[in-house]
Formats: structure tokens, C-alpha cells, sequence
């Protein structure tokens, strides 16, 4: 029973991050490798608020927010200049530069040591320990993201964004300016990174630089991918086959000594299968290029 | 005074070739004036500098009184300035619905607070755009395909609604990138009727028309310009430069 609300709770904090990130990939049509980023911004921020200044988790995550939004800003202002191939390879580089900032700058974030015994977070006085308490916390947090992303997604503002997309000569012509368009996109996924990030961080209460790689980024991509791009229901469903695959594969009975490789090998060719099976997604319409 | 379009000595070299060379051209509001002129003549590579795709090297672009030769497109298109691509560049993943919707925001309605600031406005504008998009597909005769997506249309179908899609911008200069080719006789008569409907309902709004049908701009212009080889070769009414000697030869091969 633990282990499936484990599995819940980490369903919904992807999920928090895969609609985030959607915004980007699936309405600006943008391949961010670097969404782990804000992804660990977020834990990192709130953490060391809670830890070193001594704050609670509300505010701590709050704050967590502003910080990774500044930080979107100011990394999405040179990486949008960017299109196609050379935003991928830009953010890529992004990705390896803040990494290796959390890993180093042992000073603020204890490198490679990580941060252990995060305080559990305490929300109107009651702090949360049980893994219900985890699951409702994370339950209400998506369901706020969900309902301000979707309103987000129905608004001319998705649509701006989706025109922008298709065909971006076409939408500037329209009147439709890329930049500040594509950096409001930027700007909120990262907010709901960041988010995801402090409820990681308080749920695990503990976190090294490891969670927050460019392999991270490109799961967090794969899962849209696989799920499919732009729309209401891919997020979802790429996030769950995302997390629940390499957990069903484990049922396979495999030997031990080679399980975990089997695995990997198995998990790596659903997704190639997948791609040629379905290119836009499991439940996608549009195909992200 | 005069208002409309005014280019003033425009130059634009791209990979060592001056494509638009030395133009100079005025047109007016409240008419339909057509540019002509051979395949590769430089009359798209002209409206790419008036929409500020490209920057001319040399120049300048007056409209309604403003230079807007530096601006950037989106702030060129913010102006009133609506275009009609050559290639089309219609939304592909977006429906024939939305491909016209996306044209009836402004910038402020786009912005991603105002559905959480103005949500009763947004409803309300939501409400009211509905019926004007459906004129325009109306209009094109793509109202029962409003939930396809424009990439599957044919390139006709997708010609009427990118004619839908810019028309319900509302734009006071419109450039026109050969509107009628692949389009039936039915449609271009229709067309070209609510080209005419434009300029004489508002007369403050101006049409350039680049066309290589020549009936459709003898039929809606009164004036053309002709342009060959990056320059304008000539300017006057249309049958007086349809008539000419050169423009015979060179373009029309007679
Ligand atoms: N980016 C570019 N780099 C180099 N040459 C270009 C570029 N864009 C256009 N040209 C050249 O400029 C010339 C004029 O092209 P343009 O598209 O403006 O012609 P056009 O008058 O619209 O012709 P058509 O009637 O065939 O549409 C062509 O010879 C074309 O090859
Ligand atoms: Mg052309």
C-alpha cells in the first residue's frame, strides 16, 4: 500500500511538472533541455529557506517561485533568441552549467553531499508526516496548477502561443511578438517547476545536485513525447506510462543480476517502438519537430 | 493630406544581388493599386520589407505618416498592416476555427493575466468574436470545416482561409500576394468583390495587390505598378500600362 502511494505521490509531482513544461514543448513548440533546472531551483530555494533562514514551507515555496521565475527570465531572455536545433543545443548548455553550479558551490549547497533531513513541511500548523497527508498535499497543489494551466492553455493566450508554433513569420504577422510570448511561456513553466520541486524536496526530505540533471530534462521531455504534446490529456498520459513502465517491468520476474539492465533495455526500446508507432504522442494530435 | 503608403528610395542586396533596387512608390487609400511584374521581379521580396520580415538597406517605408522601415513585424502588423503570404502559412495544427481566431486578439487580451484579471471580459469577447469568425469562414465557404485542422485542407481551401484569417485582423493596409491563384472562378469573383467592398466601405484603407492574373487586376485596379528586375519600370492606369510596348514583351509575351 505504501509503495502505490509512493507511486501517487510522484505521479503528481510530475504531473505538476509535465503540464508545466507543456506550455513550452507542446504550445511554444520549444525543446527545453533544461526544465530540471527550475525543477531544482525550486527545491534547492526552498529548501535552504527552510533549513538556513529558517521560514516555513508556504512562504519557502512562494519564494522558491519568485527566485526560479527570475531565473527563467534571465535565462530565457539569450536561450530565446534561439529556434529549432540551436535552442535544444542552448538550453543543453544551460542545463550542464547549473548543474555543475549546484554540484560545486559546496558552500550554498553542500555539492555533492546533498541536503539531509529537510523539516517536514508544516501547512496552517499542522505538519504532514503520513503518506496520505504527502498524497492530499500534493492532490491539492496539482489540482491549482491544473486549474490555472488550463485556463492558461483555452486563453488567446495558448492559442497565441500555438500560432506562434505552427508558423511564426505567419503569427508575428498577426501582430504576435515571439519574444514576449515565448518568455511568459517560459517564465509560468518554470514557476510550476519550481513548485514541483519544494513539494519534491519536502517529500523526500533530502536532495543532492543528482536529481536535477540533463538526464532529468530529457525524462521530463520524453514524457511528453511519449504522452503527447499541446494538449489536455498527453501530459497525463506520458506521465503515467513514464512512471508506472519501469515499476510494471519490475514485476517480470527477471533474474537479479541482470534485472536492472534488462530493464533499462526494455524501457528504451518501448519508447523507440513507441515513436514509430506514434510519433505524435500516445495522445497527441500535433508532432512536436 | 495624404496618408497611405509611401516607399521612398528602397535598396535591398541579399547574397551580392539587388533584389529590390532603387523603389519609389506611393500607394493611396481608398483604391486597389496592383504591382506586376516577371517571376523573381522582387514584388514578395518588396512586401517582406514593408512588413519588416526583411530590413532595407537603404530607404524609407512611410506609413500613415510614420517610418516604419526599422520597426519589427509584429509592431509593423500592430500598425494595420496585414499581409497575405505567397506560400499561404496557414496554422497547421491549429483548426480552420482557431486559425481565424488568432487574428481577432489584441496584445493585451493575449497576455497570460487577463483571463484571470478580466475573466468576465474575456467571456464576453469570447462570445461576440464567435459570430464574426463564422462570417468570415462563411464568407470562404469553410464554415462546416470549422473543426478541421488547416493542414488538411487543400491548398485552395487553405488559400480562403488565410484570406479569412487576415481580413478578420481588421487591417488598414492590406498586401495581397496573389490572392486568386488556385482559387476557382467562383471564389476569385468573390475575392475579388469584397476587395472593391474594402476600399469603397472605408476609404481610408489601402490595397496592394501582387498578381499575375491579369483580368483580376484589370478588373479591380485602377492603377499598376510594374515592376521588373528589382526596379519600378513603370507606373499608370492600368490598360495604359498593360498596353505598353515593353511591359508586352517582357512580361505579358506578346
Ligand atoms: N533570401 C534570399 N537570398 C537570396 N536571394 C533571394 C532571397 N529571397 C529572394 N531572393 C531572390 O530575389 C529575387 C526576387 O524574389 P521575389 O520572391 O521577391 O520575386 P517575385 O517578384 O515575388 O516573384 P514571383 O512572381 O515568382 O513570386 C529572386 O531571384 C530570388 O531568387
Ligand atoms: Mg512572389
Amino acid at each position: 500500500m505504501n509503495y502505490i502511494l509512493h507511486l501517487l505521490i510522484m505521479i503528481g509531482i510530475y504531473l505538476v511538472l509535465s503540464y508545466g513544461l507543456n506550455l513550452v514543448v507542446g504550445f511554444g513548440g520549444l525543446l527545453s533541455l533544461c526544465y530540471a533546472v527550475f525543477y531544482g531551483i525550486g527545491a534547492y530555494a526552498s529548501t535552504l529557506l527552510m533549513v538556513k533562514v529558517g521560514i516555513s514551507f508556504i512562504p519557502a515555496v512562494l519564494l522558491g517561485i519568485v527566485i526560479a521565475a527570475i531565473f527563467a527570465f534571465l535565462i530565457g531572455v539569450p536561450a530565446l533568441r534561439f529556434r529549432g536545433d540551436s535552442f535544444v543545443l542552448v538550453t543543453l548548455g544551460i542545463q550542464m552549467i547549473v548543474f555543475t553550479i549546484l554540484y560545486n558551490w559546496v558552500d550554498l549547497t553542500r555539492g555533492p553531499y546533498g541536503i539531509p533531513g529537510i523539516p517536514r513541511p508544516v501547512v496552517a500548523g499542522y505538519e504532514i508526516t503520513s503518506l496520505y497527508e504527502y498524497l492530499i498535499l500534493v492532490g491539492v497543489i496539482l489540482l491549482f496548477s491544473l486549474s490555472v494551466l488550463f485556463i492558461l492553455y483555452n486563453a488567446p493566450f495558448g492559442l497565441a502561443l500555438k500560432a506562434l508554433r505552427d508558423d511564426e513569420m505567419a503569427a508575428e504577422g498577426l501582430g504576435k511578438s515571439p519574444v514576449h510570448m515565448f518568455l511568459y511561456a517560459f517564465v509560468i513553466s518554470a514557476v510550476f517547476a519550481s513548485t514541483a520541486g519544494s513539494l519534491y524536496a519536502a517529500y523526500v526530505t533530502y536532495i543532492d545536485p543528482t536529481s536535477f540533471t540533463l538526464d532529468e530534462s530529457i525524462f521530463l521531455l520524453a514524457i511528453l513525447l511519449v504522452g503527447g504534446a499541446g494538449n489536455r490529456i498527453g501530459p497525463f498520459v506520458g506521465t503515467v506510462f513514464m512512471i508506472l513502465l519501469p515499476e510494471a517491468l519490475r514485476f517480470l520476474g527477471l533474474p537479479d543480476t541482470v534485472a536492472p539492465n534488462v530493464r533499462q533495455m526494455i524501457y528504451g526500446l518501448t519508447l523507440i517502438v513507441l515513436m514509430f508507432l506514434r510519433p505524435q504522442g500516445l495522445a497527441g494530435e500535433y508532432r512536436v519537430k | 493630406m495624404m496618408e497611405g503608403l509611401k516607399i521612398k528610395r528602397v535598396s535591398k542586396t541579399l547574397n551580392g544581388i539587388r533584389i529590390v533596387d532603387d523603389v519609389t512608390a506611393t500607394f493611396l487609400p481608398g483604391r486597389i493599386t496592383a504591382l506586376i511584374g516577371p517571376n523573381g521581379a522582387g514584388k514578395t521580396t518588396l512586401f517582406h520589407l514593408i512588413t519588416g520580415e526583411l530590413k532595407a538597406d537603404s530607404g524609407e517605408i512611410v506609413y500613415k505618416g510614420d517610418d516604419i522601415s526599422k520597426l519589427k513585424p509584429y509592431i509593423i502588423a500592430r500598425r494595420g498592416v496585414g499581409r497575405l503570404f505567397q506560400d499561404v502559412r496557414v496554422f497547421d495544427n491549429l483548426t480552420v476555427f482557431d486559425n481565424v481566431a488568432s487574428a481577432c486578439f489584441d496584445q493585451e487580451v493575449e497576455s497570460p493575466w487577463y483571463p484571470f484579471v478580466k475573466c468576465s471580459h474575456l467571456k464576453r469577447k469570447i462570445r461576440e468574436i464567435k459570430d464574426v469568425i463564422y462570417s468570415y469562414l462563411n464568407f470562404v465557404g469553410l464554415s462546416d470545416m470549422d473543426n478541421i485542422y488547416a493542414g488538411a485542407l487543400s491548398y485552395g481551401q487553405q488559400k480562403l482561409l488565410a484570406i479569412a484569417r487576415l481580413l478578420a485582423g481588421g487591417y488598414s493596409l492590406l498586401l495581397l500576394d496573389e490572392p486568386t491563384a488556385g482559387l476557382n472562378p467562383v471564389m476569385i469573383k468573390k475575392v475579388l468583390e469584397i476587395l472593391e467592398r474594402i476600399v469603397e466601405e472605408d476609404k481610408g484603407k489601402t490595397i496592394i495587390l501582387v498578381e499575375h492574373n491579369m483580368s483580376a487586376v484589370t478588373e479591380v485596379a485602377d492603377w499598376v505598378y510594374f515592376m521588373n528586375e528589382g526596379k519600378i519600370a513603370f507606373f499608370g492606369r492600368t490598360d495604359h500600362v498593360l498596353g505598353d510596348k515593353e511591359v508586352r514583351e517582357i512580361y505579358l509575351g506578346m
